[in-house]
């Protein structure tokens, strides 16, 4: 809230985008196989970047390649002899956003919009930053809070809920309130819905 | 573990409470719960206010069980007592343990994170919680509940 990006963040600091983007989707499912065209869907930034990295992650053994039939899957080594160390790494960092939407999938009929807000969604984190989230529905503090309370202890550190309706968010966004202007206006990590969304939903 | 191993590890000390003192304590959640509800108050103050009164009867039902927190963590060990003294429920205990943590942030952060359903939804948790510290009171400690 208001921290200012005056450091770079851990995660930029260590991996590119690119490597940060395939790290976080290979590690904090590790149990799954990717399917190589859906990497390069979510990670969105570019085939060809993509597919050089995901080769030479495999190269390093830090992720499994597997083909099958004309498909190319890709999965966390699990045999690699950092892949513990990598799988922390990734979950406390660029990994958090993920670990926060899975705890909040179960009450997504009854969110609108939920996003990381502050100096974890700018990227400029640090060992003990709290991950500040918004979250707009009809999700009560108490439910929202209990669903992030797991989460905390994956990601290890603290999760600040603010959980508001609709209307009041939009009413104390109209009135100028400050908070919630420099949130808005802010970087974002969404984690349920989008920009638009929240767009939408500020000026009804 | 009971609220003599807390004593032990130096988390309560023990303390003999009065009626008077009791019925301080439940006056300040009355008064709390009932500041919380002025008009025009902002959505943190109301958040603020209803804490407090939550607090204070938890402060209640443990100075009635005979202790009270040391200063290091007071709030944190008031809060967690209630498991021990009214029975409370883990889940319930964790729910007013995160408006703790809420209100903590509030005060080094900005005001506005608080919303008017978090502000509505600890009122209701402290009114709950008074009800229950009340009857609480008036079973096993009938002696300190004026009449």
């Amino acid at each position: 809230m208001g921290r200012k990006a005056e450091a770079p963040g851990i995660s930029p600091s260590l991996f590119g985008k690119t490597r940060q983007a395939l790290l976080a989707l290979l590690y904090t499912r590790p149990d799954e196989e990717h399917l190589q065209e859906s990497l390069i869907q979510l990670a969105g930034l570019g085939r060809g970047a993509v597919q050089r990295e995901l080769e030479f992650l495999a190269r390093a053994g830090v992720v499994r390649r597997m083909v099958r039939g004309r498909q190319v899957y890709f999965q966390a080594n699990a045999d690699s002899p950092i892949y513990a160390e990598l799988r922390g790494l990734v979950v406390k960092t660029v990994g958090a956003a993920d670990v926060l939407r899975g705890a909040l999938a179960p009450l997504s009929g009854r969110i609108r919009v939920a996003f990381v807000y502050g100096s974890v969604a700018a990227g400029a984190e640090h060992r003990a930053s709290d991950v500040d989230v918004m979250v707009i529905g009809e999700a009560s503090f108490a439910e929202v809070s209990e669903a992030l309370a797991g989460a905390q202890e994956t990601i290890g550190r603290e999760v600040n809920p603010s959980v508001y309706a609709a209307a009041d968010f939009r009413a104390k966004l109209a009135a100028g309130h400050h908070f919630l202007r420099s949130v808005a206006g802010g970087e974002k990590l969404f984690l349920i819905g989008d920009d638009r969304e929240l767009a939408r939903l500020a000026k009804k | 573990m009971s609220l003599r191993d807390w004593q032990r590890n130096s988390w309560l000390v023990a303390h003999k409470t009065s009626r008077e003192e009791i019925s301080g304590l439940l006056a300040i959640v009355e008064r709390d719960l009932g500041s919380a509800k002025v008009a025009g108050l902002a959505d943190d103050w109301r958040l603020g206010i209803a804490y407090n009164a939550a607090l204070q009867a938890a402060t209640a039902a443990l100075c009635a069980a005979g202790y009270r927190a040391v200063r290091e963590q007071h709030p944190y060990r008031t809060i967690q007592s209630l498991g021990l003294t009214i029975g409370w429920p883990a889940r319930r205990v964790d729910q007013l343990d995160r408006f703790r943590k809420k209100r903590n942030v509030l005060g080094y952060e900005t005001a506005g994170v608080v919303s008017e359903r978090e502000a509505r939804e600890m009122h209701e948790m402290a009114a709950a919680l008074r009800e229950d510290v009340r009857a609480w009171l008036g079973r096993h400690h009938p002696k300190l509940v004026a009449r």
